[in-house]
């Protein structure tokens, strides 16, 4: 199950190293084919790649992953923030992946957090860890890298 | 003998018919100008007009005796006040109005008129008796004020329009400065966010390719490759965040820069030592000093350290002397041979198996690009490099 978004809910844990099902929307191929390598690299399963805000929510239905990776533009335009509070409504974990954050609403649109692009091989190697780690065991116990953000309820709720 | 109406052709109080009247002597004898009219007859004639009314208006007695008032008129005359004279008298009212005359010899005055009828028993108007006062230096003074009054509020008006004409144009101004910053902030956001998106494929690009290459010196080389494209990366993303986008925090930079390539590297027994101050460079020299930072934490990295060996990395960023100083120290396998200014290149003998690589060229032309000399040393062990630029620092 998919850690909650919502404050009043306990996180729920995932099995200790069962992959993570992840969803990339995200409107441009290349960075989604990298994003794609990192996440098979560190262990995890790629369960869809969504360029729009309709495929994100269809794609989020049929396959309830665990955590989508959301970028602020996509192909149907500036419906990122949009979208990821739909899928942290429903219950799926979310986090930005933009070179744009400073667009990102103050609360994150309930997401966890965001990662700067463009992000470094470590960067983005140590982000995935620690976010595997905090949908795992919340809190991480690693030390969180300067490639992600935290969102303010998050960085509460992780500390 | 005097006649019966002696009294009305003369100024002289000593005339026999009124002699005893004291009413009389006063009306001749004061200064006010006064008229007497006799509006029984015809046309309502001056009967009496006293000295002080003829010195006013230049006129003989005999020329004001027998005609009616509406000599002392003129062009410049209010008719409006004529009218309401004409209708006090029609109607045996009272009645006091400031009206200009004229004298005889043309000129004007202005006269305090004031007009009260005489009734007999019946109540019918025997006589008007007409006082006047020349006032025209008090209606001067006043119409002077009215138009000093009036230049004034005009010039008031004129001052408040041309203002208004300013404010209304800086406003203008404004609005169209602050769309222009809106419209180059949305511009620069909109680049800002293309560079970004396009140094993402780049570094895409270049991992891809590594995953797909077999042969590991190839694959090595990519990711360094990779890693210059990350370098840069990471100056836009740091370049944006700050609000002062022509200046660029260089030590800020250089700790995060070393620690995510320590990171990267593996190399768990190497420790990082910063010596760091506040060092703000021109934004254009931002990303060629940030590669020479990224070349030669990355050199040390890969070559000072043979296999498990543990270490040292000290990364300083100061000012010194008017200079900007970056030095990178290592303790660890040294180059075998100190080199000034120049590319020393690594021995072979020594485990710095790369002279003259890219990375070492790389250093040096962009050390020439920002003006900066770069010094080689053997530091017993290790190696130390030191960048050294001056402050004004001019990029070509």
């Amino acid at each position: 199950m998919p850690p909650s978004c919502d404050d009043s809910q306990d996180d729920r844990v995932l099995h200790s190293q069962s992959p993570l099902r992840v969803l990339i929307v995200e409107d441009e191929a290349l960075p989604a084919m990298l994003l794609q390598g990192y996440l098979e690299d560190a262990g995890h399963e790629v369960i869809g790649w969504a360029t729009t805000a309709d495929e994100a929510r269809e794609l989020c239905l049929q396959r309830a992953p665990d955590l989508a990776f959301v970028d602020l533009h996509l192909a149907d335009g500036l419906t990122g923030v949009t979208v990821a509070r739909e899928i942290c409504g429903a219950n799926h974990a979310v986090v930005f992946v933009t070179a744009n954050s400073r667009m990102l609403p103050d609360d994150f649109a309930g997401a966890i957090g965001c990662i700067g692009k463009p992000y470094s091989m470590n960067g983005i190697q140590r982000a995935l860890e620690y976010l595997a780690e905090g949908m795992r065991h919340p809190p991480p116990r690693c030390l969180r890298p300067s490639s992600l953000t935290l969102a303010p309820q998050f960085e509460r709720r992780w500390r | 003998m005097e006649s019966k109406e002696a009294w009305q052709t003369t100024g002289d109080p000593h005339v026999e018919h009124a002699r005893d009247d004291p009413f009389a002597a006063v009306v001749r004898a004061t200064r006010m100008p006064m008229l007497i009219t006799d509006p029984r007859r015809d046309d309502n004639p001056v009967i009496f007009a006293n000295d002080a009314f003829l010195q006013l208006t230049g006129y003989t007695r005999g020329e004001v005796t027998g005609r009616n008032c509406r000599f002392l008129q003129g062009p410049l005359t209010d008719q409006a006040t004529v009218d309401e004279i004409r209708d006090a008298i029609a109607t045996s009212a009272d009645i006091k109005v400031d009206i200009l005359n004229y004298r005889k010899d043309g000129s004007t005055y202005w006269n305090a008129l004031h007009i009260s009828p005489v009734l007999d028993d019946a109540g019918e108007a025997v006589y008007y008796f007409a006082s006047q006062l020349d006032i025209t230096e008090r209606v001067e003074a006043q119409q002077r004020i009215e138009e000093q009054k009036e230049s004034f509020e005009r010039e008031v008006e004129r001052r408040t329009r041309e203002l208004q004409v300013v404010l209304e144009d800086r406003e203008r101004a404004n609005v169209e400065l602050h769309d222009a910053v809106r419209a180059k902030s949305l511009l620069v956001n909109e680049v800002d966010h293309r560079v970004k998106n396009n140094l993402q494929m780049i570094a895409s690009l270049i991992v891809m390719q590594s995953r797909n290459v077999a042969d590991p010196e190839a694959r090595k080389s990519l990711l360094a490759m990779l890693e210059r494209v990350e370098a840069l990366g990471a100056v836009h993303r740091r370049l944006y965040r700050s609000n002062d986008m022509s200046r660029f925090d260089l030590a800020e930079f250089s700790k995060d820069l070393a620690r995510d390539l320590l990171r990267a590297s593996n190399k768990p027994q190497v420790r990082l030592e910063f010596d760091l101050e506040h060092v703000e460079v021109p934004t254009e020299g931002a990303a060629p000093i940030a590669l020479m930072v990224n070349e030669l934490v990355t050199n040390s990295l890969k070559h000072a350290f043979v296999e498990n060996q543990p270490g040292t990395i000290t990364l300083g960023v100061k000012h010194v002397d008017g200079n900007f100083v970056i030095t990178v120290e290592d303790d660890g396998v040294g180059m075998g041979r100190s080199g000034k200014g120049g590319c020393a290149g690594h021995d072979a003998k020594d485990g710095r198996a790369h002279p003259a690589s890219f990375g070492t060229l790389l250093v040096e032309a962009l050390g020439k690009q920002v003006r900066a000399t770069t010094q080689w040393h053997a530091a017993n062990p290790g190696t130390r490099v030191e960048i050294r630029w001056p402050h004004a620092m001019r990029p070509q």
